[in-house]
């Protein structure tokens, strides 16, 4: 078997004889697939991303449905776009607080110029097209002052912020005599403007929306699960794949058995037939990736040496953990009722939640002490793990003592559905991270741990559906978790029998990228086809009527993808980089820095421009206090989404996916039902979260290398 | 690049050569009467302890700074850099003691900055970052470095790696003068000695090269050529058969003045 691997790697390198052979250095370890995605400065925002939608898509009925979250898209479009050129600007090593009132500035203009230039009113292209040179005009300033007088960029744009917020309030109430700018609709050349900026599409009806959807959800998980598998594994050398017919036969026999149970549980309703078709493409998915992988990958032939499950205390114990966890989340629902809105402690009599307020008041003064006090903490040593578990019970006693009451936490279904999640979250995580351990240790224990990880996923997916009354818990829920499940089945399997790739193989890594680019954009038309059309009889899930797609959506992610090819392909991202990560530097090198400077000056003021614009022919009035103060949420979006405030790091995907978890926290808290008000609350918590696992993240990716 | 095939033909040409630089700012004066010169394929080192001037020497030489007065020639043409850009594209590539680079960048964006290689059509063109990579990492290597990872923030390279980087970059963009700034001020003997290694290879490979430093024992074993300067005047500009280690050690320290010192220290013993 060794000599089949020392094959496969010259195999290698002459196919990907270029000019010059790179040799593999022996002090850096191989980073697989995951590690390399974990050093990518976006990756804690996306984990953010699903983990806040996944908490109110728990919470809200009413979130995440293809109608509501076309809305909350809309809403999300002008801090998207905006936070994708203020991100640009950061990583560049400024900022510009103008940046948010220029978004209504513009709005303001073009509005009052259709309205009372020359006294009947200017055409619309005339007032767009002085409102973006005015607009160009105040990014070259900008720009132009940081770079001849060296003061911060906060204290240049706050003064230009400050004149445009004085000079648009004097001119709109002399003219319009109050701060708002309505009656725009009738103007001439409006209406053409409305359909480039904010078009509005209704849904087609498309029989075959579910189709498309099922098919290219499969076609998504297939791609990435080959990618994966292309970045991870050994290749064969194409003699030993010939001689592994019968693996390939049963590879190909599965997928087929995939397909067709997973067609036919589009077409069956009864109980008998789902769980017959369901377990034909269960069966057929993990057969179908196990057979064609270990055709096409090189199989493990060194034996296991680490020690066995049950012979490592620490590994013993971190499984322990995770199965009881998962076992509390099981167990959860019978204990606590769902339908109960009570606050939790209601239950108790008075003088119960007098003693539990006074306890948990005298065990935060002793944790407090015990911190500030360093012969305090010598004395008290024991008393370490104990503080953990008092600060966590000081957390819940004020969750449950109504504090944080606006979040409506502390009824018996919150504290149900937050048990349900965090200890299957935690269970999980724990199972994970005891099979990497095993993993690390080449010890037999990764395929049990594998195994009981699936099993626990398994189990979950049928309390889920048992306990709860929602179609959206019971099938779809559901349905993801059995095939969480089932990869997770296949993966352990693969892990198991086959050898990890521990060098680089650019062909080999390139084209497992490719795949799972493919696999990322089939993805993405899957959530489309599902978002944009409507299903067979007219309506959108969630009876929130039609869902309604606008043109705003399509020019926020045509600012995301412009700008992370700007700065991630070009010349100019590159200087981008090069200027905020050391200024002085790039300018030596012959980069033309201030170039570079008064360029993002003008394009964050102009594609400001575009947003109020678009703002204005979306609503067909305008505020003056338009963009006031927006600033800071393009700020915080571009610094959720991983960039630093210092400059000369980020991304600008980052930013979106940032921009998009604060529009997900508004309106999530919106569906919920719960107070509107605590909304500024929970941006605060999100932000200094995010920031915490950012660098958390980034520490761990820089460890891992 | 094709340039350093025809300059490594003409080895006793004078690549560049300065006459009675001078520089003043305001009432200071920061050079006064600098001459010396850098052949294809040899080193001048210029020595200088603290405030002798080397940093704003460095400055004229690299087109940050015009000289006040005196010449400045390239080729024996007398020419004038407006910016740092100007005296590149003339084949000037100066790797300062910062080292010109941004901690956070991947090693081959730093290599390629300012410089991005370009593919694509028309008005549509991006980076190939492709060919930046492994060209980066070749260069590297044909310095004798094999860099860990080419995608690893240079400010997690240590030191020396860092010195390299930067001289495998300016070597790579065609320079025919590398003035390198005190490129071993921050290392260790064995650090310094890599250094010292490479600069003799960028020689080798017919490059001019000034290095500017304040160590003696490291200019010497790869010096040709050495200029000494002592608060903004020259006290001599030597060809390597001229002068001993000694007598340029002697010379740097202050010479005279440090004699004058010992001989009062020995005393009050």
């Amino acid at each position: 078997m060794t000599d089949v691997v020392m094959d496969a790697q010259t195999d290698d390198v002459v196919h990907d004889a270029k000019p010059v052979i790179v040799t593999a250095d022996e002090r850096i370890a191989f980073r697989g697939p995951i590690q390399r995605v974990l050093v990518s400065p976006e990756i804690g925002a996306i984990i953010g991303a699903v983990l806040v939608w996944a908490f109110f898509w728990g919470n809200g009925a009413k979130f995440g449905t293809p109608g509501t979250t076309l809305i909350m898209l809309d809403s999300a479009a002008p801090l998207g776009i905006m936070a994708v050129v203020v991100a640009l600007l950061m990583i560049g090593g400024e900022f510009d607080l103008s940046s948010g009132m220029m978004t209504g500035a513009t709005g303001i203009m073009v509005g009052l110029m259709v309205k009372y230039f020359h006294g009947s009113g200017s055409p619309m292209w005339v007032a767009v097209g002085a409102a973006f040179v005015l607009a160009g005009a105040i990014g070259f300033f900008n720009g132009t002052l940081v770079n001849r007088t060296g003061l911060p960029s906060f204290i240049v744009t706050l003064a230009t912020f400050f004149v445009l917020k004085g000079v648009v309030l004097v001119i709109a109430k002399r003219l319009e005599q109050k701060v708002q700018v309505a009656d725009v609709k009738e103007k001439s050349g409006f209406a053409g403007f409305a359909d480039f900026f904010a078009h509005e599409f209704k849904p087609e009806r498309f029989t075959g929306r579910d189709v498309a959807f099922v098919a290219l959800a499969i076609g998504a998980f297939a791609f990435g699960a080959a990618g994966l598998c292309e970045q991870s594994f050994v290749r064969r050398t194409s003699k030993a794949m010939k001689s592994a017919g019968a693996r390939l036969v049963a590879g190909a026999v599965g997928v087929v058995a995939a397909v067709i149970g997973f067609v036919m549980l589009q077409h069956t309703d009864s109980v008998g037939a789902n769980v017959l078709w369901g377990v034909v493409a269960a069966i057929g998915v993990v057969v179908g990736i196990v057979g064609l992988a270990t055709a096409r990958y090189d199989g493990r032939d060194t034996p296991r040496t680490g020690a066995s499950l049950l012979g490592d205390p620490n590994l013993r114990n971190t499984v322990a953990g995770g199965v009881l966890a998962v076992a509390v989340a099981c167990l959860a629902p019978l204990v606590l009722d769902r339908n109960e809105r009570r606050p939790i402690l209601t239950w108790f009599p008075n003088w119960l939640r007098f003693a539990v307020g006074v306890i948990a008041a005298i065990t935060g003064v002793a944790i407090a002490l015990r911190h500030l006090w360093p012969r305090l903490r010598e004395r008290f040593q024991w008393y370490k793990p104990i503080q953990v578990v008092a600060f966590a019970a000081i957390v819940g006693l004020l969750l449950l003592a109504g504090s944080l009451s606006f979040l409506q936490l502390t009824t018996v279904q919150a504290l149900r559905a937050v048990v349900m999640m965090a200890m299957a979250g935690i269970g999980i995580g724990l199972l994970m991270l005891a099979r990497g351990r095993a993993a690390k240790a080449a010890s037999a224990a990764q395929l049990h741990i594998g195994l009981i990880a699936v099993v626990a996923v398994a189990v979950l997916a049928f309390v889920i559906r048992a306990d709860s009354n929602a179609s959206r818990f019971r099938s779809g829920l559901f349905t993801t978790l059995l095939l969480i499940a089932t990869l997770l089945l296949a993966n352990t399997v693969l892990e198991t029998v086959l050898v990890k790739r521990r060098e680089a193989s650019a062909k080999a890594d390139r084209l497992g990228r490719r795949l799972v680019m493919v696999a990322f954009l089939c993805g993405m038309a899957a959530l489309v086809a599902r978002v944009v059309f409507a299903n067979v009889d007219g309506t959108a899930e969630g009876g929130s009527g039609t869902s309604i797609a606008r043109m705003s959506i399509f020019w926020w992610l045509l600012a995301t993808v412009i700008g992370a090819f700007v700065l991630t392909k070009t010349k100019w991202g590159n200087w981008i980089f090069a200027v905020g990560g050391n200024k002085d530097a790039a300018r030596a090198i012959g980069v033309p820095a201030n170039r570079v400077k008064v360029a993002l000056f003008v394009t964050v003021s102009l594609v400001g421009c575009f947003v109020g614009v678009m703002v204005l022919t979306r609503f067909g009035s305008v505020q003056a206090s338009q963009g006031d103060g927006l600033e800071f949420f393009y700020i915080i979006a571009a610094v959720v989404g991983g960039n630093l405030l210092t400059g000369g790091y980020g991304s600008v995907v980052g930013a979106s996916v940032g921009a998009l978890i604060l529009t997900m926290s508004d309106s999530g808290i919106a569906a919920a039902g719960w107070n509107q008000d605590g909304k500024f609350a929970v941006k605060g918590v999100v932000l200094i979260v995010a920031v915490l696992v950012n660098n958390l993240v980034r520490k761990k990716a820089q460890e891992a290398r | 690049m094709a340039s350093d095939k025809d300059v490594t033909t003409v080895n006793d040409h004078k690549l560049l050569e300065l006459q009675d630089i001078s520089k003043f700012f305001g009432n200071v004066t920061a050079l006064e009467d600098i001459t010396t010169s850098v052949e294809a394929g040899k080193v001048t080192c210029v020595l200088g302890d603290n405030g002798a001037g080397k940093s704003t020497f460095i400055k004229i030489l690299s087109g940050v700074h015009k000289p006040s007065t005196g010449q400045y020639l390239i080729d024996g043409k007398a020419v004038e850099f407006d910016s740092p850009r100007d005296a590149r594209d003339r084949g000037i590539a100066t790797v300062f003691q910062d080292l010109a680079m941004a901690p956070l960048l991947s090693v081959w964006r730093n290599f390629f900055m300012g410089s991005e290689p370009k593919k694509g059509f028309g008005p549509i063109q991006w980076m190939d970052s492709e060919f930046a990579k492994t060209t980066a990492k070749a260069e590297m290597k044909k310095m004798g470095i094999d860099v860990r990872d080419i995608d690893q923030p240079v400010g997690t390279m240590s030191g020396g790696e860092r010195q390299s980087v930067a001289i495998a970059r300016a070597v790579y963009f065609g320079a025919r003068v590398l003035i390198l700034d005190e490129p071993t001020a921050a290392l260790g003997v064995r650090q310094s000695g890599v250094v010292l290694k490479y600069i003799r290879a960028a020689a080798e490979r017919g490059l001019g090269v000034i290095f500017i430093t304040h160590n003696p024992s490291h200019a010497y074993p790869v010096g040709d050529r050495f200029l000494l300067l002592n608060r903004g005047k020259s006290l001599g500009d030597f060809a390597k058969s001229e002068i001993e280690i000694t007598e340029l050690t002697r010379l740097m320290s202050g010479g005279a003045e440090l004699e004058a010192l010992q001989h009062e220290l020995s005393r009050g013993r």
